[in-house]
């Protein structure tokens, strides 16, 4: 096992939070040189609209490769279904094999507060890699 | 007999293009007349459950919380989830579909339950809303009954796997837990090593199946690795979380079933239960109408010894070796936490 993360995975569902996350990880991928996977979590709706994320999230992710000046060839998607918590607990094991998982404080909908849970959290308690939780800056 | 909850005044819990909508009851509504029942068919009224009942599965500030969001009027919870200003006392009325339901088979000793209730439960964790769920239906009646002291079975063919229950139920050694469903699909749990906690070592059996598999795939997988398991266990209630989004027509996943392959299953869940008035039949999902009406039809006329299925049984498809996969990997979990458990170490 490395010293370092070699491949570093985020949750990546387009909230501010997500792009908190995933600044974050870009940039420490590119100071430890390490591959970066942004991981999308598809809910059972995902199911009725197949669009791909990398679509969808083009344009934010393109901005954050140049705000990071992370290389883009060190960056891949991991798109698949299930819940948030349990799609980044697998992140450890086959395909992503990541060492190190980010997420952001909480998930998209903040506003249904405690019902949703939190991901973040349940992801610390439960997780086989070290987990990184990003806070949103204030008034994101 | 069939005993089945009155129709639910359901129209408030709507999300105008959402697939967990009103019309599924209706199509169920349907599916019951074609049984054409008459004086076999008893209709009991559903109540709310009430707090302690809910209290038995759920946390009591997730109670407060689901409560408060409704009545703010309610919105998206999660990107699957929602609930409006109605969806709280439906919700409550839906757990107590359940209750009503069974309290009226122990009263009689007799007949097929079935619970027609919306939003379905199978998901929702004792903290959590998720995947179209609000309360864990199956699992309020199952902790009732597991409070009289009860060894409750619950099957949940729904095409995919029951999160809810199963975390609920993790460490209840009087509760044991069988799932077949998609797999990978949301909501990404229910692998084969998933087998209960450290109280209950064994009571949860997933069984995880690829996409296109077929009826005769679903009950080999049952009879050859559930059937022993469940046997042993010896339940006196059977429940199942009765979803039928595995229909090949349904358009939220990728199973290959028929009504008459979900007739078959029915028959399969019924003939664990030790006597009659011991079997009850919860919805959970089913999205493509015509398909949940049939489904439906076919199902509680099997389990009342009738054959109603529009269609026949299906065969063919993949999984032969998802199910080997999965007995190995059981088995492995099985023998690693005991191992665990024997060293005096939390697994
Ligand atoms: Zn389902």
């Amino acid at each position: 096992m490395s010293a370092y993360p070699r491949t570093i995975a985020v949750g990546y569902d387009g909230s501010p939070d997500a792009v908190a996350a995933a600044h974050w990880a870009m940039a420490t991928a590119r100071l430890l040189g390490a591959h970066l996977v942004l991981v999308h979590a598809r809910g059972m709706l995902g199911r009725l609209d197949r669009r791909d994320p990398r679509t969808i999230f083009a344009a934010p992710v393109a901005d954050l490769v140049e705000s990071t000046g992370f290389d883009p060839t060190r960056l891949s998607w991991h798109d698949t279904d299930g819940d948030a918590c349990s799609v980044l607990l697998r992140c450890a094991e086959a395909p992503v094999f990541a060492d190190l998982v980010v997420v952001g404080s909480r998930g998209r909908d903040e506003h249904a507060g405690m019902l949703l849970g939190s991901t973040s959290l349940q992801l610390a308690e439960r997780s086989p890699v070290p987990v990184v939780i990003v806070p949103t800056s204030p008034g994101a | 007999m069939l005993i089945v909850n009155d129709p639910l005044d359901d129209l408030g819990h709507e999300d105008p293009g959402h697939p967990e909508r009103p019309d599924r009851l209706v199509a169920v509504r349907h599916a019951i007349a074609q049984l054409d029942l008459g004086g076999d068919q008893v209709n009991v009224a559903a109540r709310a459950a009430t707090r302690t009942e809910l209290a038995a599965v759920h946390e009591g500030a997730y109670l407060d919380e689901l409560g408060a969001f409704c009545y703010e009027g309610g919105g998206d919870i999660d990107e699957d989830t929602y609930a409006t200003y109605d969806s709280w006392a439906l919700a409550q009325v839906a757990a107590g579909a359940g209750l009503v339901v069974v309290d009226e088979l122990r009263r009689r000793g007799e007949g097929v339950g079935f619970v027609s209730v919306r939003p379905p439960g199978h998901h929702a964790l004792a903290d959590r809303a998720m995947g179209f769920c609000l309360l864990n239906n199956v699992a309020i009646a199952a902790a009732a009954l597991r409070g009289d002291g009860e060894r409750v079975l619950i099957v949940d063919w729904d095409v995919h796997h029951g999160n809810g229950t199963q975390t609920i139920f993790w460490n209840d050694p009087d509760v044991l837990y069988v799932s077949t469903h998609q797999w990978p699909l949301f909501p990404g749990s229910g692998v084969a090593s998933e087998v209960g906690g450290p109280r209950a070592v064994g009571a949860t059996l997933n069984l995880p199946l690829p996409a296109g598999a077929t009826g005769d795939v679903v009950r080999r997988a049952l009879d050859e690795v559930a059937a022993p398991v469940i046997e042993e266990f010896a339940p006196t209630w059977v429940l199942v979380s009765a979803g039928f989004d595995g229909h090949l027509a349904d358009p939220m996943a990728d199973f290959a079933l028929s009504s008459g392959d979900f007739a078959r299953l029915a028959s399969w869940a019924a003939s664990f239960a030790p006597r009659d008035g011991r079997l009850a039949f919860f919805l959970e999902g089913g999205y493509d109408l015509a398909a949940l009406r049939d489904s439906v039809t076919a199902t509680l006329a099997a389990a009342l010894g009738d054959s109603m299925a529009s269609e026949g049984e299906t065969s063919g498809g993949p999984g032969e070796e998802q199910i080997r996969r999965s007995m190995r990997e059981r088995a492995s979990s099985l023998e690693l936490v005991r191992d665990q458990l024997a060293d005096g170490a939390a697994p």
